[in-house]
This record gives C-alpha cells, structure tokens and sequence, in this order.
C-alpha cells in the first residue's frame, strides 16, 4: 500500500496499461468466440467436441502456453495478448452457446417462420435474449484475463504485472503488493460493473 | 392479392432415421381464399404438410406451388415474409414489445415507420385489442388469449398472401378458444386471405373449414366440405371420426359454425 | 432488437474500444529498452530510459528479462533495442573468449566482436567497474591478515566462503581462482540466496562473500574487498549495446546515452544499489535523482 501512496502515476500508468491489455484481448477474443458459440448452439452434436477442446486448451498453464507464444511472437505486448485471446476464448463461446441454446425454441421457429434470415434471428431474436448470459460470460473472463494478465510482467513490462515482478527481482515486497493489490482490485471492480451489466 | 392458390403435388416427406414418409404422396389444389382444415391424430403428417409450403420442411420428392411457382424455385426468406406463420406456443419475442412483435415482417419488408406504427395500430384493433393499452407491453405481461392474437396479428401484419396456422388455439382455455375462433373467421372472410388450419379438434375443423381434409399416416382420407365428409365418410376411419350418423352430432357441429358466423 | 440490448451492448464496445483509441503504450515508434534480472541492471536501465524520455523520445521498458542468454536473443529478434551489458560478461559469456584485466582492451575486443557477429554497437563504457570481487569483514581481514586475493588463497584452509551458485560454476569464479592464484581450498563453502549473502558475513556465519564490486551492501557496511593484487579478473564496465538497426534509424540514440554513461562511477553506482537493496526505493526514483545531478 505505500507503494502505491508514494508512485500513485506509475501504478496508475501501467493499471491502465493493463486495463487496454484487457479489454482490447477481451474484443479481440469475443470476435473468435461469438461465431464459435453460435457454432456450438446450432449443431448439438459437434458442440461437446468444440467446447471440450476450448475447456482443454484453457487447462495447458498458463506460464507453459506463454513460453511458447514467446518463442512464436518474442517479447513485449504480443505473447501476452494472444495467451489472454486464447484463454479467454472457453469462457466466452460456453455462454455465448449456452445463452443461444437458452432462448425459447418457439421464438426461433416463429421467427424462421415469418421470415427472418438465420442472421436476423441471432441478431435480432437470440442474441439479445442470449445477452445475459454471455455478458455473465464476460464477466468471468475478465476476472480470469485481469489476473492472468499479470505475467505480462514476465514477458515484457505490460501492466500491472511489472510491479509484481520487478518486485520480484528487487526483492521488494511493498512493490510485489502494490501490484497485487491493484489487480485484486480491478478484478473487484470489473465483477461489480459486469454484474450491474448483467441486470 | 391475399388469396394464394397453393397446390401440393405427390408431395412426399421423410424425416432421417423414420420408418415411413412423414407425408406420403399428396396431391391437393387449394383454393383462393379458402379456410382449409387440415385435420387428424398426431403423428398423421399435418403439421409437416403445412410446413412445406414455408419451406420449413424440405420436400423429399413431389412439388408444393404458390399461385403457380414451385416455392422450390423461390428465395426461402422472402417466401416466408409473405406467408403468415401462427404456432400453438406463439412464439412472442420475448425481447420485444407488442407492437415491435406486431411489426416484425413488415420492418423485414422494410415498411416507413409512420406506416409499420400505423399497421400495428389497425391490427390490434382487428384482433379486439386497444393499441393505447398494448403497445408497449411485454409478451410476459399478457394472458394466453391475448398472445394468440397478438400471434395473429403479427402473422398477417404484412399482408401475406397465405396463412399458415398449426394449431394455433390448443393452449388456451374453451372460452377463450371460441372467441378466438371467431376472430379468425370474421378476419379471413374480411381480408379473403388463403388460410391453412391444422388441428386435431374435430369440432374446431367443422367450425371454421370450408373445406376439411382428414389425414392419416401421412396420407390425405379424404376431403371435402364438412357436412360432406359427415354424410358420406369414404372410409370407416372418417366414420367413426366425424361421427357419421350421429344426428345429434350434425346439429351440434352445425350449431357451432352458426355460433362463429352469428354477429 | 430491444432498446435496452442495444444501449448495453453499446454501453459495452464503447468500454472496450476506448482503451484501444488511447492506447499510447504500445507505441510502435518507442524505443525498447531493456534490462537483465537484478537491481544494477534495473537502476542503469532506468537511467538510459529516462536520459531518453528526457530527450524527448517514447521509451517502453522490457525490464526483467531474465539472463545475459535471453537479453542477446531478445536483441537479436529485435524484440529490444538496446540495454546495458557489460564488457566482461560480453567476453566471457557471450564470446567465450579468456578474461581481459584491462578496461580499455576489454571494451574493443567486445566492441568489434560485437559489430562483426551480431550488429550490435557498444555506445561509450562507463567508468564503473562492477567486476567480481571477494568481500571480507573488517574484524575477519584484521584477524586472518587477509587484505589481497593472493593473501586469501592461501588463508583460505581457516576460511568459510558465502557464495551464490553461479560463482562456483562460473570460469572466473572460484574455479578460475583456484586455477590462477593456487590455493582457495575453504574450509567451509556454502550457497546462498543473493541477496541474503551479506547476511551471513556480516552474522559471523562466513568470513568471505563472493561480490561484484559495485554491490549497494559494500557501500553502506563494515564491508572490505580484497585486492585482486595479480589480476585475475575481467573488466566489466558498463555501456549502453544498441542494435545497429535501431542507431540507423535513430542516431541521436547514440549522443543521448554516450553524454550520460560516463558519468557513472564505482560510488555512485554502489549508491544507487543500496538505495534500491536497503532502502527499498523504486530504481525509478533512484535513476531520476541520479540525473538530476
């Protein structure tokens, strides 16, 4: 906490940085997963298969996938960002599919029926009644994202992270808690805006 | 411009994994401006012959044509669009409100504003509802009667050509039921549109058909108009279905259709 | 679609996109600095960074990155621009090339080696000298008349040695001591966290620590070194090694960083660590007041 009192522009510079690491991982992994859903809702057959291999990547450890995507992409924002799309990605399509699957059957076939095109009905008819859940969905990546986000520390001084591991380094405890305690409190933060969301 | 001719030609139907045709070889002609009862036991393929004719069900061999096109030929969405679709669940958007329900197709058809706020407006009046107190609902603050109207409403907002209804009444209470079958009678003589009435109600078919065809396994028993079917059943199932013979049934089945056309 | 999905989803990408509009950390025309994983690094780092940011560029710092190893690849990907090295891990390491005692020999062996094989430029070396060294109490060099590295080696059988593993393993460690200077058999030789080191010299636990010159502990304590009387170790002055790409592209790296990096010495440097090991200041706040002078 004295950390924070005594740099409040530094922590406040990479909590930022750590927020557009976020929330732009968070778009980017949404475009991929919304059609992945959607997939999953519509063909019930295929749909154990997708989501359980999303389920499967999002067990590999998080520092095991990093390492490699270090070696891929190198250092810096990009390792970092592609592990949070990955991971975000079996969070997102589960709700998005579970919200669509959720929406009464009568309303899909009433809206094929009066001539909605299949877009018309996800945009229309499903997705909104679907928005619950996925943004419920929303809401636990984001938990996920803010705290695996902290290894972009590791991988290329991005966010809160650093504090963290120059921390680490320094041997500076107050350090390692300011970043902590400043990524808890994000995570907080983003829980209570996307439950307020969610209603 | 409502009242669509549809014919069905050896039209067959097989669902994957079945036994036998769903719908086995049916050759029927539609009139304009009919009510057409589509009438039998579950399983007997109605509600799969109606929805051919939406392309909601694919055709295995055979043909269905809409004022002479094979609907094979036509794009499935805009076919949709003027053909009016009512199921038994109603199928309200939960998401939208009465009127947003009511102006589904004709915004699809990309209808002015004023006009779609107008149309909704004519609509709910015509189905027995004040606009002033509808409009905004949501389909979760309505009764079973009114949703069903709401339902028939939204289905020939657009002015379809044809209508198409699978048992539309089955979920609302007796009383509700015959108004609701009133309704339909007085607005399919109002706009003449083709209307196409599934159900397993054989007092319902002899209330509101012009013409009733019995369907059984998938195939059609026979057809024809009411009274006909009950004087002269060509086989014993339609015997014993319409009651043939059964005096006091002829005057209770007439009654009913005098009690629907009375003002 | 309702009016209330709408204005949600609205609500939601506006959250989202905004971030990516102000963006302005992942500048691609920053300059990437780097810095290896222990505090010197860390503060001179720093010192590059901000003498660069004060000249008006955008810096992005990839501090922590981890051994000499990962700091060169790192380089070579082009993932960094450039971070502060030093000449004797440059020819021990990294060319495998015999230890160098003078400063200046070290710098252009290093320098043209550097140039040739990985088009890396060494920018002007700092006086400081963070070579490897031998600490001793002053009670322990008063009682075992121990003041040289020769006096040690030979000391060494009523001696116990603190070290971290990388000494025993190391060339110039204590194998390379053994080797040049005879001798150094301990009595006791035991490895220890870096940082809790110190500790046990100064805890009575051990009579030698193995040291870098330039280590904060050193300034601050009732620490001595003990002279490398025959030259057994390198050099390992510090300098700024920028990519040649980088220099091509940005000239003025070069005279930004050559005016500060002569202007670190032994005592300044081992300042700054012990402000940043015992005081627990941010490097940050240390490289700015180092500036500031």
């Amino acid at each position: 906490m004295n950390y924070i009192a005594a740099h409040p522009l530094r922590v406040a510079e990479l909590a930022l940085a750590h927020v557009e690491l976020v929330a732009a991982a968070l778009v980017v992994a949404f475009a991929f997963a919304l059609p992945l859903g959607v997939l999953a809702a519509r063909r019930p057959t295929i749909a154990p298969w997708l989501l359980g291999a999303l389920g499967a990547i999002y067990t590999i450890p998080s520092l095991a996938l990093l390492a490699v995507l270090v070696e891929a992409f190198g250092l810096g924002f990009a390792p970092i960002f592609v592990a949070l799309v990955v991971y975000a990605q079996f969070m997102l399509a589960r709700n998005v599919a579970a919200g669509i699957a959720g929406v009464d059957p009568a309303q899909v076939d009433a809206a094929r029926g009066l001539g909605m095109s299949p877009a018309q009905v996800l945009a229309r008819v499903e997705f909104p009644q679907a928005l619950p859940v996925v943004i419920g969905g929303v809401r636990v990546a984001a938990i996920a994202m803010i705290s695996i986000a902290t290894l972009g520390g590791y991988v290329g001084g991005v966010g809160l992270g650093v504090l963290i591991f120059n921390g680490l380094t320094l041997h500076q405890p107050q350090m390692i808690a300011a970043g902590a305690i400043a990524a808890s409190a994000m995570a907080i933060a983003a829980d209570a805006l996307l439950r307020l969301a969610e209603r | 411009m409502n009242a669509a001719t549809i014919r069905f030609d050896g039209a067959t139907v097989r669902y994957s994994g079945a036994n036998r045709n769903a719908v086995e070889n049916v050759s029927y002609d539609v009139r304009g401006g009919e009510l057409l009862v589509l009438l039998g036991p579950s399983g007997c393929g109605k509600s799969t012959l109606l929805r051919t004719v939406n392309r909601l069900v694919p055709l295995a061999s055979g043909r269905v044509e809409i004022d002479g096109s094979d609907v094979n030929g036509l794009d499935a969405v805009a076919l949709r669009r003027e053909i009016g679709y009512v199921i038994q669940a109603v199928g309200l958007f939960a998401n939208m409100t009465v009127a947003q329900n009511v102006g589904v197709v004709p915004s699809l058809l990309g209808w002015k504003r004023d006009e779609i706020a107008a149309r909704v407006d004519e609509l709910l009046h015509l189905v027995g509802l004040d606009p002033a107190t509808y409009r905004a609902r949501k389909p979760s603050a309505l009764s079973g009667g009114e949703a069903q109207r709401i339902g028939v409403a939204r289905a020939i907002a657009g002015r379809p050509r044809a209508l198409l209804m699978d048992e539309p009444f089955g979920a609302v209470d007796v009383v509700v039921r015959t108004a609701l079958q009133r309704e339909l009678v007085r607005i399919v003589s109002e706009l003449h549109t083709t209307t196409l009435f599934v159900t397993h109600d054989v007092e319902e078919a002899f209330r509101l058909a012009d013409r009733i065809v019995v369907m059984r396994d998938g195939r059609i028993e026979q057809s024809g108009e009411p009274f006909e079917l009950f004087d002269n059943p060509a086989t014993p199932y339609v015997r014993q279905l319409v009651h043939a013979g059964d005096d006091v049934y002829r005057r209770y089945f007439a009654r009913g259709r005098e009690l629907l056309r009375s003002s | 679609m309702s009016e209330r999905a709408i204005s949600r989803g609205g609500a939601l990408a506006l959250l989202a996109a905004a971030p990516l509009v102000a963006g302005c950390a992942f500048d691609p025309n920053a300059i990437r600095v780097g810095s290896k994983n222990f505090t010197e690094s860390f503060v001179i780092a720093e010192i590059y960074a901000q003498a660069l940011e004060g000249a008006g560029m955008h810096v992005q710092r990839l501090f922590n990155l981890g051994s000499t190893q990962i700091a060169i690849a790192a380089m070579e990907r082009g993932n960094v621009d450039l971070y502060p090295e030093y000449t004797g891990t440059a020819l021990i390491d990294v060319l495998h090339l015999p230890p160098i005692g003078n400063s200046r020999e070290a710098y252009d062996v290093v320098s043209k080696q550097f140039a040739q094989r990985y088009r890396i430029v060494w920018l002007t070396p700092s006086p400081m000298n963070d070579s490897q060294a031998l600490a001793t109490t002053r009670a322990a060099a008063a009682r075992y008349g121990i003041a040289t590295i020769s006096e040690c080696a030979r000391a060494a059988p009523q001696l116990r040695l603190a070290t971290i593993q990388e000494f025993l393993a190391r060339p110039d460690g204590l194998p390379g001591l053994q080797r040049f200077y005879g001798g150094f058999h301990f009595q006791e030789v035991r490895t220890y966290d870096i940082a809790l080191k110190y500790r046990a010299l100064l805890e009575g636990k051990a009579d030698v620590a193995s040291a870098f010159s330039t280590d904060g502990a050193i300034a601050t304590d009732d620490l001595v070194l003990l002279r490398d009387d025959r030259h057994f170790w390198s050099a390992y002055n510090v300098a700024p090694i920028v990519r040649a790409a980088t220099l091509a592209k940005r000239p003025h790296v070069a005279r930004v960083l050559n005016a500060v990096s002569p202007k670190i010495t032994d005592a300044a440097a081992r300042a700054m660590n012990a402000a940043v090991e015992k005081d627990q200041a941010d490097p940050a706040d240390v490289a700015a007041e180092f500036l500031r002078r």
